[in-house]
C-alpha cells in the first residue's frame, strides 16, 4: 500500500516538472537559455495568487467546471498500472472506463469554452471536439491489442501481466501498438504537430484558445490539469511499452519509472523540434497513420501471431 | 529481436506511403534498408552463415547510406521537385493499406507451409512488395518511383533472406551489381526529364 500511495503522490509532484523540463530540453536544444526546470511550481503558485476574475456572461458552469476537468484526471491516477511488482493495484478497471474518464474531464474543458461566450472559446470546442473524436478508434484498436498480448483487460492487470511474460514472441504487433500510441499521446496531449501550447495564434490554438478567459485560481486548476493528463499518458506508456525492471529493490524500480517518465518527456522535446505544426485540417492524416498502425498491430497478431 | 527488426521494416515502409517531402522518403527508404541490414547481420549469426552476414554489411554501406545520399546528392544538383504529393488521396490509403495487408497475409497461408523456416516473414515481405508497388504507384514524380522501386528490391531481399535460409551468395552480388546499374540508369533518366521538362 506504501508503494501505491507513494507513486501517485509522486506522480503529481513530477507532472509540472515534466512540463517544464519538455520547455527546457526544447530552449536548449534552439540555443535559448533554458528556463528553470522548476517553472511549473512557480507559474500555478503566480497563479494561485492572483485576483480570479469571470466574465460577465459566464454562468455556474465556469465555477465548477475547473475542478471537473482535474478531477476525473486525479481519479484515473488510482487506476494506473503499479510502478513496482510488489505494489498494490486496482486490476478490475479496463482501458474503456480510464479513457472514459479522461474524455469527461475533456467534455468539461469544452463547455468550458463554451461558456465564456468569446469567440475563441467556441473556436477550440469545436477543434478539441474534432481532435478527440479521431482520437477514439485508433485507441480503442491499440488498446484491444495491448491486452490481447497480455491476455487481460484490465489496464493495471496488463502493464503487470507484461512486465512478468514479456511478448517477445509478438514483438512485431508489439512495437505497431507503440507507435501508434505514442501518436494518440501527442494528439491527445496537444503537443506540437496537433497543436502548439506556446502560442496565442488564433489559427494555431486549441487548448489555449479554450482557456483564454480563465484567470487565477481556476486557470492554475486547468494548468495542472494539463499537466496530470500528460503524466497519466507517459505513465501509461512507460508501464505498458517499456515493461522492465519492476522486481529490482521497490523504491530503485520507482526511480526506473521515474527516469521512464523523464525518457517519454525528451522524446516529446526532441519531436516538438523537429516538425512543424500541421495545419488543423491536416491532423486526420497523422490519426489516420496511427489507426493504420493499429488495425496493423491487431492483424500482425491475428494472422501471423508475429 | 527478428520480429522487431521486420516490424521496423514494416513501419518505416508504411510512413514512406504518406510522406510528401523527398528528402523525408529518403530518410525512411536508408532506416528500411538498415533494418534489412541489420536483420541479415542477426540471421546470419543464428546460421553461422558467412555468406549472410557479408550480404548484411553490404545492405549496410550500400543501401542504407550509399545509394539514399547518391539520390539526395542527384536531387540537390539537378534541383528536383521536392514537394511529392501522392496522387491517392491519404484518406483512400488508411482505408487500402490495411486492405492490402489483410488480403496478402491471407495470400501467403498458404505458401507458408511449403516455408521451413518462418512463415510470418514470407508474409511480410509479399506484403511489403505490394506497398513498394503501391509506393510507385501513388507518386507521378520520378524520384519517389525511384524509391519504391528500390523497396520492392528490399523487399525480395527480406523474402531470399528470411524464407529460403540465405540465397546463394553469388546471385546477392549480382543483385547488388544490377542495383548498382539502375542507379546510373536512373541518373541518366533523371538528368533526361529535367532537360525535358527545361524544354517545356
Amino acid at each position: 500500500m506504501i508503494f501505491y500511495i507513494t507513486t501517485i503522490i509522486i506522480m503529481v509532484l513530477i507532472a509540472p516538472i515534466l512540463l517544464s523540463f519538455i520547455k527546457m530540453v526544447k530552449m536548449y536544444l534552439l540555443f535559448k537559455r533554458p528556463i528553470s526546470i522548476l517553472q511549473g511550481y512557480k507559474d500555478v503558485s503566480k497563479l494561485i495568487t492572483k485576483e480570479t476574475i469571470i466574465s460577465k456572461e459566464a454562468s455556474d458552469i465556469t465555477r465548477i467546471a475547473p475542478f471537473l476537468v482535474l478531477s476525473p484526471l486525479l481519479l484515473v491516477l488510482f487506476f494506473l498500472p503499479p510502478a513496482t511488482s510488489g505494489a498494490f493495484y486496482v486490476s478490475f478497471v479496463d482501458a474503456f472506463t480510464i479513457t472514459g474518464l479522461i474524455t469527461l474531464s475533456t467534455f468539461f474543458l469544452m463547455l468550458l469554452g463554451l461558456d465564456s461566450a468569446s469567440s475563441f472559446g467556441g473556436l477550440g470546442s469545436s477543434r478539441e471536439a474534432f481532435i478527440s473524436a479521431l482520437v477514439e478508434p485508433a485507441m480503442i484498436l491499440t488498446i484491444f491489442s495491448v491486452s490481447m498480448m497480455a491476455n487481460n483487460l484490465g489496464v493495471a492487470q496488463a502493464g503487470v501481466n507484461l512486465a512478468k511474460e514479456f511478448p517477445s514472441n509478438h514483438m512485431a504487433s508489439f512495437l505497431f501498438a507503440g507507435i501508434s500510441f505514442f501518436i494518440l499521446l501527442i494528439a491527445e496531449n496537444g503537443r506540437i504537430p496537433v497543436d502548439n501550447p506556446e502560442t496565442h495564434l488564433e489559427l494555431t490554438m486549441v487548448h489555449e484558445a479554450m482557456i483564454l478567459d480563465i484567470t487565477g485560481f481556476y486557470l492554475a486548476l486547468i494548468e495542472s490539469a494539463a499537466s496530470i493528463k500528460f503524466v497519466i499518458f507517459a505513465s501509461l506508456f512507460a508501464s505498458l511499452f517499456m515493461p522492465f525492471g519492476l522486481d529490482l529493490n521497490p523504491w530503485l524500480s520507482i526511480l526506473l519509472f521515474v527516469a521512464k517518465l523523464f525518457f517519454v518527456a525528451l522524446l516529446v522535446a526532441l519531436i516538438e523540434v523537429n516538425t512543424a505544426k500541421l495545419r488543423l485540417f491536416k491532423v486526420p492524416n497523422l490519426l489516420g497513420i496511427a489507426i493504420v498502425f493499429a488495425f496493423l498491430s491487431l492483424i500482425t497478431f491475428y494472422v501471423l501471431g508475429a | 529481436m527478428v520480429e522487431f527488426f521486420i516490424g521496423i521494416f514494416l513501419a518505416t515502409l508504411i510512413t514512406a506511403l504518406f510522406t510528401t517531402r523527398l528528402y523525408r522518403l529518403l530518410l525512411w527508404y536508408s532506416l528500411n534498408s538498415m533494418s534489412l541490414g541489420l536483420l541479415a547481420l542477426i540471421l546470419g549469426g543464428q546460421f553461422e552463415d558467412r555468406a549472410m552476414i557479408i550480404s548484411g554489411i553490404i545492405t549496410l554501406i550500400v543501401k542504407a547510406m550509399g545509394i539514399p545520399y547518391f539520390l539526395k546528392y542527384l536531387s540537390e544538383r539537378l534541383s528536383l521537385n521536392r514537394q511529392i504529393s501522392p496522387n491517392i488521396k491519404i484518406q483512400h490509403s488508411i482505408i487500402l493499406i490495411p486492405a492490402i495487408l489483410v488480403f496478402t497475409f491471407y495470400l501467403a497461408e498458404p505458401i507458408s507451409h511449403m516455408v521451413q523456416g518462418n512463415s510470418n516473414y514470407v508474409a511480410i515481405s509479399i506484403s511489403s512488395l505490394f506497398l513498394s508497388l503501391l509506393l510507385m504507384m501513388e507518386h507521378t514524380n520520378i524520384a519517389p518511383k525511384i524509391i519504391g522501386f528500390l523497396s520492392m528490391e528490399n523487399a525480395l531481399f527480406l523474402l531470399g533472406t528470411t524464407a529460403t535460409g540465405g540465397m546463394p551468395m553469388l546471385v546477392e552480388l549480382g543483385i547488388f551489381f544490377d542495383l548498382l546499374m539502375a542507379i546510373v540508369v536512373v541518373n541518366l533518366l533523371l538528368k533526361n526529364e529535367e532537360e525535358v521538362e527545361g524544354d517545356a
